[in-house]
């Protein structure tokens, strides 16, 4: 991959606050050829939700990654944050 | 929570297994299971001793498949746990719901690199639907509970669940009440049921491309009254094959790589592509770019992943195909476009009538095919065999047909058959496999002594890694670079062994007496079968190239 060619995404994913689930969402972003350019992830202790960022870029389109993310058992949803790009 | 009588973790996997109507399991003991396995001394279920994990976790595969439930294999920490992993991932290749059970050292010992301690739970990551390490004894009853709901739920798949050796060993002081039912959490868009309509009353050459979906779907019968109500031509994956009517003059075989030239011109040809259960596999599209290049397509699916990754949908069917199917059940006007495919599909036809004494492998399979009895169950290994299996053999029902397709794995063959048997015990079970493939899992002829496992297993011997000799041959210029396996044990000594009745044949003279022979024999049975070893399978589309441009031969 060409990083100058690649198009950028950034995700907002919200997940139960579970065992690896950040390891599962970065294992699927690199498998399925997607860079991460940056991530933050914040746990709110008061439902066990975890928030987590992510900026991500690939010459493939992001549905693909959105639809194996949203897979992962512990997810909740997983969002394209168009604002941010 | 209620209070209820206290027993161990160990005790507890046993009564949730049952719960759950598990009857068989199949494992190997080690250090850190060992409180699981003095737990399995006092229950009803049946445990499998494999002699090795990778056999248990086939042979779980193998029992899943041929009865469409859940299968089960425990393992060890350490090296038990990571024996399991290639079946673990051919079970998520194949989306094959089984629940593996790995012991775990101590929680206090955990992260210390301990004696035979390996972080499973990390690496079933990229091998498993999901995965639990089980820190706690109050979790240990719900994360089995969702184990089996989630190797079942949506596209089923392989869960592992690690259990630490003090967690096995505690006692469990609380009960659930009830079990929550597990979220539906991916929500399936609407279908575009009007929109297929529409393309399918418009479509003038369609065909219907049918894959493994259908059979984990429990829609044979749907999947049929759909082929035969539209008239459409239809063709199969390797996984999918035994899910259309094989004797519809309308069904075209297998399309794909080692597919049928029928198959693979009607679906270049066709204007639209009904996928059901199906991937676009690279093994069945060939060069993608140029397969079905005048086709628009209508996708059902049970995984929204599935959805345009690799072919762009015109219409997506998401959900249950048993449901979905019969909403496009209609009839179509495509008199031309059968005869068509009808004319191609006679003049293609297999031919059984191999010059000379020796033995052509087709032609024993198809043998056994016309001789085996209703309902027999054939597994394969991985390579040549495996083609000509799905080529030459005919099978009525997915389950009667298990093959490691997404995965490729050799070794997979006996093991699975092992577990076919155990769970259709009435039924014939078949392993076809090669004389490499065999040597993969030969351990578990000692499994077949034990258990006097009835399984017939067809060595098709070339003295060859075959397929990747035929590809050398064809495409690395004849170097032949580590295939030869001329110095492969006596089979018949090595059967005989295991005290397993055997047989060697040599010439197509000797093929249907001894293929009568293996069939009315009670026990198990080996079969080698000397093949020429320059044979090769054919058609063969070479890699990355359109499917109308198969090679026929050189």
């Amino acid at each position: 991959m060409n990083p100058a060619t690649l198009n950028k995404y950034n995700l907002i994913i919200m997940a139960d606050d579970k065992q690896v689930v950040l390891e599962r969402i970065l294992q699927v972003t690199r498998y399925r050829g997607f860079l991460i350019n940056g991530i933050n992830a914040e746990v709110n202790t008061g439902n066990n939700i975890a928030t987590i960022t992510m900026s991500v870029s690939s010459d493939r389109p992001i549905t693909l990654l959105v639809d194996q993310i949203n897979k992962l058992i512990d997810i909740k949803g997983v969002e394209i944050d168009t604002s941010a790009v | 929570m209620t209070e209820s009588k206290t027993l161990t973790g160990g005790a507890l996997l046993f009564e949730v297994l049952q719960e759950h109507g598990v009857q068989h399991v199949f494992g190997y003991p080690g250090g850190a299971i060992m409180p699981i396995y003095d737990a399995l001394y006092d229950s009803d279920v049946k445990h499998f001793l494999c002699r090795h994990e990778q056999g248990a976790a086939f042979s779980a595969v193998g029992y899943a498949r041929a009865a469409g439930t859940v299968g089960v294999c425990l393992a060890t920490s350490g090296p038990g746990a990571t024996n399991l992993i290639t079946g673990l991932a051919d079970a998520l290749a194949d989306s094959i719901p089984v629940v593996a059970i790995t012991g775990q050292v101590p929680t206090a010992a955990m992260g210390s690199d301990a004696f035979q301690e390996i972080d499973i739970f990390g690496l079933s990551l990229a091998c498993t639907k999901h995965s639990f390490q089980v820190t706690n004894i109050n979790d240990l009853e719900k994360v089995l509970h969702q184990a089996f709901a989630i190797a079942l739920e949506g596209r089923q798949g392989p869960v592992l669940v690690d259990i630490p050796k003090d967690i096995q060993l505690a006692e469990v002081t609380e009960r659930l009440d009830k079990l929550s039912n597990l979220k539906n959490k991916v929500k399936l868009p609407l279908a575009d049921i009007s929109k297929a309509l529409d393309l399918l009353t418009q479509a003038k050459q369609p065909i219907l491309y049918v894959g493994g979906g259908v059979g984990m779907a429990n829609a044979v019968t749907e999947v049929r009254e759909f082929a035969e109500k539209t008239g459409m031509p239809s063709v199969s994956t390797l996984k999918g094959l035994g899910a259309l009517n094989p004797k519809s003059e309308n069904y075209l075989g297998m399309l794909g790589m080692h597919g049928t030239k029928a198959a693979n011109l009607a679906v270049q040809e066709s204007d639209l592509l009904v996928v059901v259960g199906a991937r676009f596999d690279d093994r069945v599209t060939g060069k993608l770019d140029e397969f079905a290049p005048n086709a628009k397509v209508i996708h059902f699916d049970i995984d929204t992943a599935e959805i345009n990754k690799r072919r762009t949908a015109n219409a997506s069917i998401l959900g249950d195909l048993k449901g979905n199917l019969p909403l496009l059940t209609t009839d179509l006007n495509i008199a031309a476009w059968q005869e068509k495919v009808q004319k191609n599909k006679a003049d293609c036809a297999w031919r059984y009538d191999h010059p000379g004494e020796s033995i052509y492998a087709p032609a024993v399979l198809n043998t056994i095919s016309t001789l085996m009895p209703k309902n027999t169950c054939v597994t394969t290994d991985v390579g040549q065999h495996q083609m000509w299996t799905a080529q030459h053999m005919v099978f009525d029902d997915p389950s009667n047909f298990l093959t490691s397709a997404g995965m490729g794995t050799m070794g997979f063959g006996l093991p699975a058959a092992i577990g076919a048997q155990i769970s259709r015990p009435r039924d014939t079970v078949i392993a076809v496999s090669g004389d490499g493939s065999i040597m993969m899992n030969v351990q578990e002829f000692a499994t077949i002594k034990r258990y006097q496992i009835p399984v017939k297993t067809v060595i098709i011997d070339n003295e060859k890694l075959g397929m990747v000799r035929q590809w050398q041959e064809l495409f690395f210029d004849g170097r032949l670079s580590e295939t030869d396996l001329s110095d492969n044990p006596d089979f018949i000594m090595l059967a005989t062994a295991f005290d397993i009745k055997a047989k060697l044949i040599t010439k197509k003279s000797e093929i249907e007496d001894a293929v009568k022979e293996m069939l009315d024999h009670d026990g198990p049975y080996l079969l080698q079968v000397k093949i020429d070893a320059a044979d090769n399978v054919w058609p063969l589309v070479p890699p990355n190239t359109a499917n109308d441009k198969m090679m026929e031969g050189v």
